[in-house]
C-alpha cells in the first residue's frame, strides 16, 4: 500500500478527511480533495465495446452508436459533478464526448454520454474517455 | 490472494484507491443485454474489469441495497445532494466476495433500470438476457437496429 507523509502526518487508503496544502503564489492553502478527479474510464467503442481502464466505474453501457452510458461505484454528492472527455479515431476522425442534460439527466451515479462528430453525427471511436470531478457522497 | 484490509468505516473511494493498486482487472466474458424502450435498440452492459475484481476480492463493495437507497433519496422531490453516503457506503459491512454469476447479478440490481430486472421476464418475451460476449452481433454495422430475439426462450 502506498503511503504519503506529510510533515509527520501518514496519508493512506485508510485516511479519511482532506489534505490542503499551501497554495500557488504561498498566499494561502487549497484543498487537494477537491482538485483530485473522481472518476475516469478510458474504452474502446469499436466492435464490442470495451473498458481497457479505469477508477471507479461499475459498468458501461453500450446504448447504440456513439452513446455511451458510465456508472460509478462511489457515487457523487449529486448529479452537479463536472464532466470532462475526449474520442478519437485517428488524424482526420475527431470526436467530441458530450451529454445531453436535457434528454438524460446526470445523477450521482451514472450519465450517458454521446460521442460525435462536429456535424453531430455520432460515432464509435477507438478512443474514448470520460473524467468526473466533483464532491463524492 | 492478497487480504483485504478491514475496510468498514473507510470510504469507498479508498477502498477502490487500494484495489486499483492491489487486484489484477478482471475482464468478465460475458455481458448483459436489456430493452428499457421500445423506441430504443438493445442496450449492452459491459461490467468494468477493475469492479469485478473488486467484487470477486470481497470486502470492498457496499450491499447493492445501498445504491438503492440513495437512489430513493435522489428521487425525493426536495433532494439537493446525498447526505447518507457515511451510513450508506462507507460504514456499511462491506459484502464478501461474489462468484462471477453473482458480481453480474449485482451489477444488474446497481446498474440497470429497475423495470427491467424487476419484470424481465414477465411479457411475452424477455427484457434482458446474460450472454456471452461473443454471442453479440460481430460487427456494429446495424447497431441502432440490435434487438433482443424474440423466439428466445426464457431458461427455467
Amino acid at each position: 500500500m502506498s503511503v504519503l507523509e506529510l510533515n509527520g502526518r501518514v496519508f493512506d487508503a485508510s485516511t479519511t478527511g482532506t489534505l490542503t496544502l499551501t497554495s500557488e503564489g504561498g498566499a494561502t492553502t487549497t484543498d487537494v480533495t477537491q482538485g483530485l478527479d473522481k472518476s475516469w474510464v478510458n474504452w474502446n467503442c469499436t466492435g464490442t465495446a470495451a473498458v481497457r481502464d479505469s477508477f471507479n466505474h461499475s459498468s458501461l453501457t453500450d446504448n447504440g452508436t456513439g452513446d455511451f452510458t458510465l456508472t460509478v461505484s462511489s457515487a457523487m454528492t449529486n448529479g452537479d459533478y463536472c464532466r470532462s472527455g475526449m474520442a478519437g479515431h485517428a488524424a482526420n476522425s475527431q470526436q467530441v464526448v458530450s451529454q445531453a442534460e436535457a434528454n438524460t439527466v446526470a445523477t450521482a451515479t451514472q450519465g450517458r454520454y454521446v460521442i460525435a462528430y462536429a456535424n453531430h453525427n455520432l460515432e464509435d471511436s477507438a478512443y474514448a474517455g470520460v473524467v468526473l470531478h466533483g464532491d463524492l457522497a | 490472494m492478497i487480504q483485504t484490509p478491514e475496510f468498514q468505516g473507510t470510504h469507498l473511494w479508498n477502498r477502490l484507491s487500494w484495489a486499483k493498486e492491489n487486484l489484477e482487472m478482471y475482464r468478465s466474458e460475458y455481458c448483459v443485454v436489456y430493452e428499457d424502450s421500445m423506441d430504443e435498440c438493445a442496450k449492452v452492459l459491459h461490467p468494468d474489469p477493475n469492479w469485478m475484481a473488486c467484487a470477486l476480492q470481497g470486502g470492498i463493495l457496499p450491499p447493492v441495497s445501498s445504491y438503492w437507497e440513495l437512489k430513493k433519496d435522489e428521487a425525493k422531490p426536495d433532494f439537493v445532494k446525498h447526505t447518507r453516503g457515511p451510513e450508506l457506503l462507507h460504514n456499511m459491512k462491506p459484502i464478501g466476495p461474489m462468484t462471477e454469476e453473482e458480481a453480474i447479478e449485482y451489477l444488474i440490481m446497481k446498474d440497470v433500470p429497475e423495470s427491467v430486472w424487476r419484470e424481465w421476464d414477465t411479457g411475452n418475451q424477455p427484457k434482458m438476457v446474460i450472454c456471452k460476449k461473443d454471442q453479440l452481433p460481430p460487427t456494429r454495422e446495424w447497431r441502432n437496429a440490435w434487438k433482443i430475439n424474440p423466439e428466445l426462450k426464457i431458461a427455467a
